[in-house]
């Protein structure tokens, strides 16, 4: 060992089983995808074709990508609100009282997603408890429609997607000093002026981490979306298995998968330049 | 050194054939059987599988139960030694599969239970071992008065209580083509049918994205009345759901359940004689009974119990009763019609 190396320069030769295991159950399988998306027909005779991209690339295949890109921004915005106070509520509480908070937040995260999915079929169904609710205080006179809606799936959504957002949360608002709360007190400045100046800048980066993991859990939740959604929305999971299941339509299915594959990645890049970004300024 | 090596490669050997049971099952040349998933599985474990070790000296079997497409899926991967000998197939992906060339002609010449099968089980292809049957599903304790038509679910009563499915299903996609009939299309011409799915939808409580869901919504009460499958429906009975099925007065839609031979399968013989099994009186009469209730395709099969009472009380009922699509040129156009429902249908 060269002892004028750094001793955080280990050699790459230690990575490269993980490197080999994701060529192979990774890139190659996703270079093959490369190759069934160019079949002309769903049978896989006639290769070279770009039948499958200009499908997916035509209006209809363009709306349903944009429209499953919006509901995970609608989801994350939600999440947001919703995983703001409950971590700012968190750091406020008792120390008696924060880790049954946490087994609370955590506690979706231990049930299966179907389960939980099935749960807001429950609540937001015709004989639910939101109609139940509404229905005994008088407030409506005929059950309202909330299953099958895109508000029901988009607050569906949010909660099973919430402990995403709220961990990250937690962590960032906890590294914060109060000291500089006290500080910008000591300064003049009001409680909504030191929360907009100094409290929600320097939690950016736990921001910006819960929105990644939220955005990126919501568009791809396939059971939630397509259990609680219906078969009235088309986001792309059940487009993409439309075609592979029902149709048998490998190549079409392959150019959606791998056009998803690439909005999502490029959104994962988007939030992570803003993640740094943010630690600039938070560190600044 | 020596021995220390030997005993390291013969654990690793021994932690393989843990990890991939399939391994030795290759050798071993059992024969692999790809049932339906649930309470298909269950009633072929106890029925057919049995009947079929009796009169094959014991013969090994596997059930390997999966999907119609994870089953022409891992056919097509591996065309030349086939990880499955026996498929089991709806009548679209049967036509899949058949186009594929992934099937192997069932010897019906040196059967014995092939002739006795209704003409329209009666497949070189695969015979049909059962069919489901779909008609209406109701809630009785919402709905009084029983409906006796498709045309039922556009009454103005049922507002918001009507479920369907999507044609990503055989179900979904067999009542759409049942419903442009009634309206005067046919199997080539849907035309009318989205037509009235379009005039369906101030009634539509829920378009489920497949026909397991729509049990889950007459649970919670958030739909009454649905085109439904036979047996699914009984399942739901027993569990206590109130649900009954009736044969709409158009005809019950029948899907002919085929069981085929894999191609280049090594266990042809034994193959052959999984389906005999499959297709003799005995297991079909007892397959029709509680709690399993599959109706039988075999035309020496007395109807009993539940099947009898609400489907057909014999072979000349059913073949009046039953209504069969032709599904080759269904699926012909299936992926427009999919495609047209996503763009129509959708909110």
């Amino acid at each position: 060992m060269n002892p004028t190396l750094p001793v955080t320069a280990y050699p790459l030769r230690l990575a490269a089983p993980l490197a080999g295991f994701m060529v192979l159950f990774f890139v190659a399988p996703m270079l093959m995808l490369l190759w069934v998306s160019g079949y002309a027909d769903p049978g896989m005779t006639q290769w070279g074709s770009l039948a499958s991209w200009a499908k997916m690339f035509d209006a209809f295949g363009l709306g349903v990508l944009a429209d499953t890109l919006w509901l995970g921004v609608q989801v994350t915005l939600l999440s947001l609100v919703l995983g703001y106070a409950l971590a700012w509520t968190y750091l406020r509480l008792p120390p008696r009282l924060q880790p049954l908070v946490i087994f609370i937040v955590m506690l979706p995260l231990l049930t299966s997603v179907v389960v939980r999915t099935f749960a807001w079929i429950v609540i937001l169904g015709r004989q639910g408890i939101v109609n139940a609710a509404l229905l005994d205080l008088g407030w409506i006179d005929e059950p309202l429609k909330l299953l099958y809606t895109r508000s029901g799936l988009v607050v569906a959504l949010a909660n099973v997607q919430l402990p995403l957002m709220v961990l990250p949360l937690i962590t960032a608002l906890q590294r914060i000093d109060p000291n500089l709360a006290d500080a910008s007190a000591s300064l003049g400045a009001g409680a909504w002026r030191t929360f907009l100046r100094v409290t929600v800048p320097l939690s950016l980066p736990g921001v910006v981490a819960g929105c990644l993991l939220t955005f990126a859990a919501a568009i791809t939740a396939f059971i939630s979306q397509s259990l609680i959604g219906g078969g009235q929305m088309l986001f792309m999971p059940m487009y993409l298995y439309q075609q592979a299941s029902s149709l048998s339509n490998y190549p079409f299915a392959a150019a959606i998968g791998l056009t998803f594959l690439v909005a999502v990645l490029v959104c994962v890049s988007a939030f992570n330049a803003l993640g740094r970004l943010s630690r600039g300024y938070a560190a600044a | 050194m020596n021995q220390r090596r030997r005993l390291l490669q013969s654990s690793l050997a021994l932690g393989a054939l843990h990890l991939f049971p399939q391994l030795s099952m290759a050798q071993a040349k059992r024969l692999v059987f790809a049932t339906f998933t649930g309470s298909w599985e269950e009633a072929h474990r106890a029925v057919l599988v049995p009947a079929f070790r009796k009169a094959n000296g014991n013969a090994e079997i596997t059930l390997d139960p999966m999907l119609s497409v994870d089953q022409i899926a891992k056919v097509t991967a591996a065309r030349n030694n086939p990880p499955i000998d026996v498929m089991l197939h709806d009548p679209g992906p049967a036509l899949t599969a058949i186009g594929q060339d992934l099937v192997e002609p069932f010897p019906a010449a040196q059967s014995q239970h092939f002739k006795d099968l209704l003409p329209e089980a009666q497949e070189v292809t695969g015979p049909a071992i059962f069919f489901q049957v779909v008609g209406l599903t109701y809630n009785p304790e919402k709905i009084k008065t029983p409906p006796t038509s498709w045309r039922d679910l556009w009454k103005p009563e049922f507002k918001g209580r009507v479920g369907i499915t999507t044609l990503n299903s055989t179900l979904g996609t067999g009542w759409l083509v049942e419903v442009a009939k009634m309206f005067g299309g046919s199997e080539s011409n849907v035309e009318p049918g989205f037509k009235a799915i379009n005039d369906l939808k101030p009634n539509l409580a829920a378009v489920a994205s497949n026909p397991g869901a729509l049990a889950a919504l007459f649970q919670q009460g958030q739909i009454d009345i649905s085109p439904g499958n036979f047996n699914a429906i009984q399942i739901l009975k027993a569990r206590g759901v109130p649900v009954e099925f009736v044969s709409p007065k158009e005809g019950a839609i029948a899907f002919k359940t085929t069981i085929h031979i894999v191609k280049n399968t090594p266990n042809k013989a034994l193959a052959a004689a999984l389906i005999e099994a499959a297709m003799s009186p005995e297991v079909q009469t007892q397959l029709m009974q509680s709690p399993y209730l599959i109706v039988p395709t075999n035309s020496k099969v007395k109807m009993e119990g539940e099947i009898a009472k609400v489907l057909a009380k014999d072979q000349a009922e059913m073949k009046q009763r039953f209504v069969f699509q032709d599904w080759k040129k269904i699926n012909e156009q299936r992926a427009s019609w999919i495609e047209r429902f996503n763009r129509e249908v959708r909110v």
